[in-house]
């Protein structure tokens, strides 16, 4: 099964037959899914709907069992320098003895290889990160001492300092002010409008039209995929959701 | 003093500082991943690994050390699989664990004690540690495996960091995040290994958690918290050894734990911004700083009431209007400049204004009742 070439370079995330399974339940069944390079894309789906499955097994954290990933053309391990991640905040314990800066850091960790230490260099590429999204006033404060809001974007510029070409965020948005949602916005339309490409697991449906331009439906399958404007509309909405929602928003 | 005793003293201080320190440093890592308990079952695992050292080579360091190294290794694997192949909570999957190995050891040391003659007596102090017994050689073998864990830990710094905050990040940078946890786990071991014989199965997981946790009250980085954690140990170690030497008959090692969690207790208390008394006085004093800005509050409703920003209340009236006593909140808001004493003739008691800055200090609540 593995191919030496690429396959389907021309996409950031090519995703084909994929099957993730726990204990035994499909929690993502016979994904078909192609993301081009240069957009901003939102995942959305429901509760239990495999979005951030669907994240881990394109960063080959979960194993499949049946399909496979590509990103640029390549297989994940091979393409992972082109890829910042940023998981749920609430995954890692925010107690840890470290500040913004150390973790930051950690984003340089696979580059630097073994037995190497970040140096002023590195030093100097982290906090160009945390200025980015606007924390380099925090660089030396523990974790502990930061709001929600805050360790998101020490996250954020984690993934910032890798310089990688596809961000994949797991719902970035969750538990942040709307001052903190609109900067984290603003500075992931600044990454696609540099050409880099993006991909948000995203909460709230009635800002998909003003954040995204590209869309991804989930519910275990894919519902729908494609440039939001042709893939928001109420009739996917009710197969993605269970006909639970009313199409909202519409802002221009 | 004899030159024997001495020599005694310097070889179970010297054995207890390397012991405190390994455990410690290692023992940081430990807590960071909340696996105190996986500590506990290593060394409770171990004991069946020095009986079949001992019934291999008798009393020899090295054969000692590698058995309790496999059993402790043996044990983390069960705990792996319990956890992976049943449905049991980790607690549970380590406690089954701990229990069958550490009773398998005591059946073993039973069975070497009964066939082993009167040398096999001595392995018994494994149980809780006999510091008196241990000779150079032991020292020798204690420091090369807490000198090997530390250079481990050194050339490894950033990949264990990486795997102790965030492993499934790690992965995504392609860190060997499973290496990594094994080498974890291995480090752990060998910390232990470095304290049986001076603290004991049963005591030796406190040589993990308490220095730890002492160490991560005080400081806010990784890398400080390893050297405190080092640190405290050593500082535990020797003063255990001194105290027992001091006392004559006290166990060295039950000594050691004691004063580890002794300033693990202390730390836990007193430690600033962390600590449970710093946090009491700070929370005492935000409730005084509320009181006080309620009693502003109440002053600023009494000169609304008269229509009069500069209406002097008398204190009784304050104190009536607020419904509890004042007097001290009002001395504490005048040493701030935030109330004024006045007199009202033709009245003698005392009278009380807000100040400019009083008011200010109100309007910057955004309070505009």
């Amino acid at each position: 099964m593995i191919q030496a070439g690429l396959h389907e370079p021309q996409f950031a995330l090519h995703v084909e037959d994929l099957t993730v399974a726990y204990r035994h339940a499909p929690v993502l069944w016979d994904i078909d899914l192609d993301v081009p390079p240069g957009v901003m894309c939102a995942v959305v789906g429901p509760n239990g709907a495999g979005k951030s499955t669907l994240l881990k097994a394109a960063l080959g954290l979960v194993p499949p069992v049946a399909g496979h990933v590509r990103v640029f053309g390549l297989p994940y391990a091979k393409a992972r320098q082109r890829v910042g991640y940023v998981p749920q905040r609430s995954t890692v314990d925010w107690d840890f003895p470290a500040t913004a800066l150390d973790v930051v850091l950690m984003g340089l960790y696979g580059r630097l290889g073994w037995f190497r230490r970040p140096g002023r260099a590195e030093r100097a590429q982290a906090m160009a990160a945390l200025e980015a999204v606007a924390m380099a006033d925090f660089a030396a404060r523990p974790i502990s001492d930061l709001s929600g809001g805050q360790q998101q974007r020490v996250f954020i510029a984690r993934a910032l300092v890798q310089e990688a070409e596809l961000y994949i965020l797991d719902e970035p948005m969750a538990g942040v002010d709307a001052v903190t949602e609109a900067a984290i916005v603003a500075l992931l339309k600044g990454l696609r409008d540099a050409g880099r490409t993006v991909i948000v697991v995203h909460h709230d449906l009635q800002t998909v039209q003003k954040y995204f331009d590209w869309l991804v439906m989930l519910n275990v399958r894919v519902i729908a995929q494609g440039p939001v404007s042709e893939v928001y509309t109420p009739e996917n909405l009710r197969r993605a959701f269970g006909g639970r929602v009313a199409l909202v928003g519409g802002q221009g | 003093m004899t030159g024997g005793l001495d020599h005694t003293l310097g070889v179970v201080a010297l054995g207890a500082a390397v012991l405190g320190a390994s455990g410690g440093m290692l023992g940081s890592f430990a807590v960071l991943r909340r696996q105190s308990l996986l500590g506990d079952v290593l060394a409770h695992a171990a004991l069946p690994g020095l009986c079949l050292g001992w019934l291999v080579a008798g009393r020899s360091v090295v054969p000692l050390m590698v058995g309790a190294l496999l059993a402790g290794g043996l044990a983390a694997l069960s705990v792996l699989a319990v956890g992976r192949f049943t449905r049991l909570k980790p607690d549970a999957a380590l406690g089954i664990v701990l229990s069958v190995f550490f009773a398998g050891g005591v059946v073993l040391l039973s069975y070497v004690q009964a066939v082993g003659g009167a040398g096999a007596a001595g392995l018994s102090a494994f149980l809780f540690g006999q510091a008196a017994a241990m000779l150079t050689g032991d020292l020798q073998a204690m420091a090369v495996v807490g000198g090997l864990a530390a250079l481990l830990v050194a050339a490894f710094w950033k990949e264990i960091a990486a795997v102790c905050f965030d492993p499934p990040y790690a992965r995504a940078l392609g860190l060997p995040v499973g290496l990594i946890e094994a080498l974890l786990t291995l480090l752990m071991a060998m910390a232990i290994v470095v304290g049986l014989q001076m603290v004991g199965v049963v005591l030796m997981t406190a040589m993990l958690i308490a220095p730890a946790v002492a160490a991560r009250m005080w400081v806010t980085r990784l890398w400080p918290m390893v050297a405190l954690a080092a640190a405290f140990g050593v500082v535990s170690g020797v003063s255990g050894a001194v105290l027992s030497t001091g006392a004559r008959g006290l166990a060295t090692g039950p000594l050691v734990v004691l004063v580890a969690t002794a300033l693990a207790a202390l730390s836990l208390l007193l430690a600033p911004g962390r600590g449970v008394v710093w946090r009491l006085l700070r929370d005492r004093r935000l409730a005084g700083q509320i009181e006080g800005l309620r009693v502003l509050e109440t002053l600023r409703a009494l000169a609304e009431a008269h229509g009069d920003a500069d209406y002097p209340a008398e204190a009784g009236m304050i104190a009536a209007a607020h419904g509890l006593p004042v007097a001290r909140q009002l001395q504490r808001l005048q040493s701030e400049g935030l109330v004024a004493p006045v007199t009202h003739p033709p009245e003698q008691t005392p009278h009380w204004v807000l100040t400019p800055e009083g008011r200010a200090r109100l309007d910057g609540l955004g309070g505009t009742r």
